[in-house]
């Protein structure tokens, strides 16, 4: 579905991503884990289009994106739910997801986006607060948000930015179920996440990174033996 | 919606009302409010995707000045498209440069633009240079009130535009792009297209406005056409009003441009001080403006 080749990036003299290779099956839960710093982000910016890369290539649903837009990105089908809840702070809940809902496919009429909204409203537990303004929202509130704006615009494959940080053990539960839902509505998922029970609970996959770099990949129990990435998240700090 | 269709039919009928000595004076003054408050309508929709533009004056100007190059040729109605065809051109070459600049970048672009506009018009020959340029009125002076219900219609153009606007998809791709330009695009939003479209409709208005100027005041200078104070008018009444809103700007023209020529009136020059303390006041403790007074509306939906 996603196959990145050989992307790199540098911000001055900091790599923040060194010939990244990594490719999304459709249809799974791809988790993406390291530590801080490890270019996690700049990696999704990368795919969303937000910055471009030095070098390498990005190939989504077999057309090359590499130097597509990030509204070009979005009207294929690639959904970004941001790490720092972004909502539109002066529009309710349900006219923050209209925008998703009509510009994230193009040609869909204001009755259509509605409905898009609405189904979308009732699948993320936001009905009570749909029309509340986005300012006044609680922190889990502003998460269902972020993933319900990425849900309307009705993506193939879902980019989350570590969209369970900040949430209590039991929020963040209730936020895997809600992605499992998603997926078994047919969206591919991408995730990045520093808590390992969710991975554990969502990742039918792991990528990890370090320096910028995919240091391994496999099942959760396949990377958490592995010596490289214990070293990485253990090694350094210890 | 309501306060609209009052405002519509009080401007209709107050030619018909018996106002003795003042009726020269006050159908001037309400068509002046009408052209300055369509012009302020017109600020607000740029101002609704987040950019903040001084260059309304100068659109203003283009609009008048070409209306009135073009009306002996074309008749006035035409003339008065041609204007706004005009502001629209040029804000569309302006925007095409200038666009992708955010906020204090492109209000000083917009700034640098302006004052580049009325140097090409004291320069130029066909402009009257420094002169100045005299106009014919609305429909060769056949109808007395042509000018006065030209402004009207400009009025009600302006503000159909930003009601139906606020209803519209536009209207979400507008917003999102004030408040959150890297997650609009990544919505799908295609901002610079955005920007650039809702830029012209706003230009096109401001230019039809001044058409409609040019034809009441029957004589255009390049200082008075492009002065920086009707660009700072067409900002200043929105923020008084209440941004991102119709009524807002609507009826905040009204009451600052009436407000205006009273004090005027009154002491001279001194009214610029008085000016100032009402903005400064509306700023400190109406932060929405006028609009603040009304029941408290939510987000991103307009009256």
């Amino acid at each position: 579905m996603l196959r990145v080749a050989n992307l790199s990036k540098r911000f001055g003299g900091v790599v923040a991503a060194r010939e990244v290779n990594l490719e999304v099956r459709s249809g799974e839960i791809l988790a993406v884990i390291g530590p801080n710093g490890a270019g996690k982000s700049t990696l999704l910016n990368l795919l969303s289009g937000l910055i471009r890369p030095d070098a390498g290539q990005i190939e989504f649903l077999g057309e090359d994106i590499t130097h597509a837009s990030p509204e070009v990105r979005a009207w294929k089908g690639l959904g970004r739910a941001f790490q720092i809840v972004q909502p539109f702070h002066e529009m309710t809940v349900r006219e923050n997801l209209m925008v998703g809902a009509l510009y994230g496919k193009p040609g869909t009429s204001l009755k259509a986006a509605r409905q898009v909204v609405q189904q979308v409203i009732e699948l993320t537990g936001l009905t009570s607060k749909a029309d509340t303004e986005a300012g006044e929202l609680t922190l889990l509130e502003d998460k269902r948000l972020e993933l319900a704006r990425a849900l309307c615009t009705q993506p193939r494959l879902l980019l989350l930015d570590e969209v369970m940080a900040g949430l209590r053990p039991a929020e963040a539960m209730e936020a895997v179920e809600l992605v499992k839902r998603t997926r078994a509505s047919g969206v591919t998922v991408l995730f990045i996440e520093h808590l390992m029970p969710v991975v554990r609970a969502l990742a039918d996959r792991v990528v990890v990174m370090d320096y910028g770099q995919v240091i391994a990949e496999g099942s959760y129990e396949e990377v958490a033996a592995n010596a490289r990435v214990r070293e990485a998240y253990l090694g350094r700090s210890a | 919606m309501m306060l609209a269709a009052v405002l519509l039919f009080l401007a209709l009928v107050l030619p018909g009302l018996p106002l003795g000595q003042w009726r020269a004076f006050a159908l001037d003054t309400a068509q002046f409010a009408f052209l300055i408050s369509g012009l302020a309508l017109a600020w607000d929709l740029l101002a609704r995707t987040g950019q903040l533009s001084l260059a309304h004056g100068a659109f203003f100007g283009l609009g008048a000045y070409a209306a009135a190059l073009s009306a002996p040729a074309l008749g006035t109605v035409p003339a008065l498209l041609v204007g706004g065809a005009v502001a629209a051109l040029s804000s569309l070459l302006l925007g095409l440069a200038t666009l992708r600049l955010q906020g204090m970048y492109f209000a000083i672009a917009t700034l640098a633009f302006s004052e580049v506009m009325r140097t090409l018009v004291l320069k130029a020959q066909f402009t009257g240079g420094s002169i100045g340029l005299p106009v014919q009125p609305a429909f060769g002076g056949a109808y007395p009130l042509g000018g006065y219900y030209l402004a009207v219609a400009v009025l009600v153009i302006c503000t159909l535009a930003s009601l139906l606007l606020s209803r519209s998809r536009l209207h979400y791709a507008m917003a999102a792009t004030r408040q959150g330009e890297a997650v609009a695009r990544v919505l799908g939003v295609p901002v610079v297209r955005v920007k650039l479209v809702t830029f012209m409709i706003s230009a096109f208005l401001a230019g039809l406005a001044g058409g409609v100027y040019a034809m009441k005041t029957l004589f255009l200078s390049p200082y008075d056409a492009f002065g920086l104070g009707r660009a700072v008018e067409a900002l200043v009444i929105p923020i008084f009003g209440g941004l991102y809103t119709t009524t807002g700007p609507l009826l905040g023209g009204l009451i600052i441009v009436s407000l205006e020529t009273w004090l005027r009136l009154r002491i001279g020059e001194g009214y610029l001080v008085v000016y100032g303390v009402v903005l400064v006041l509306t700023i400190l403790f109406l932060p929405k403006g006028l609009m603040s007074l009304f029941a408290r509306r939510k987000g991103a939906r307009h009256a």
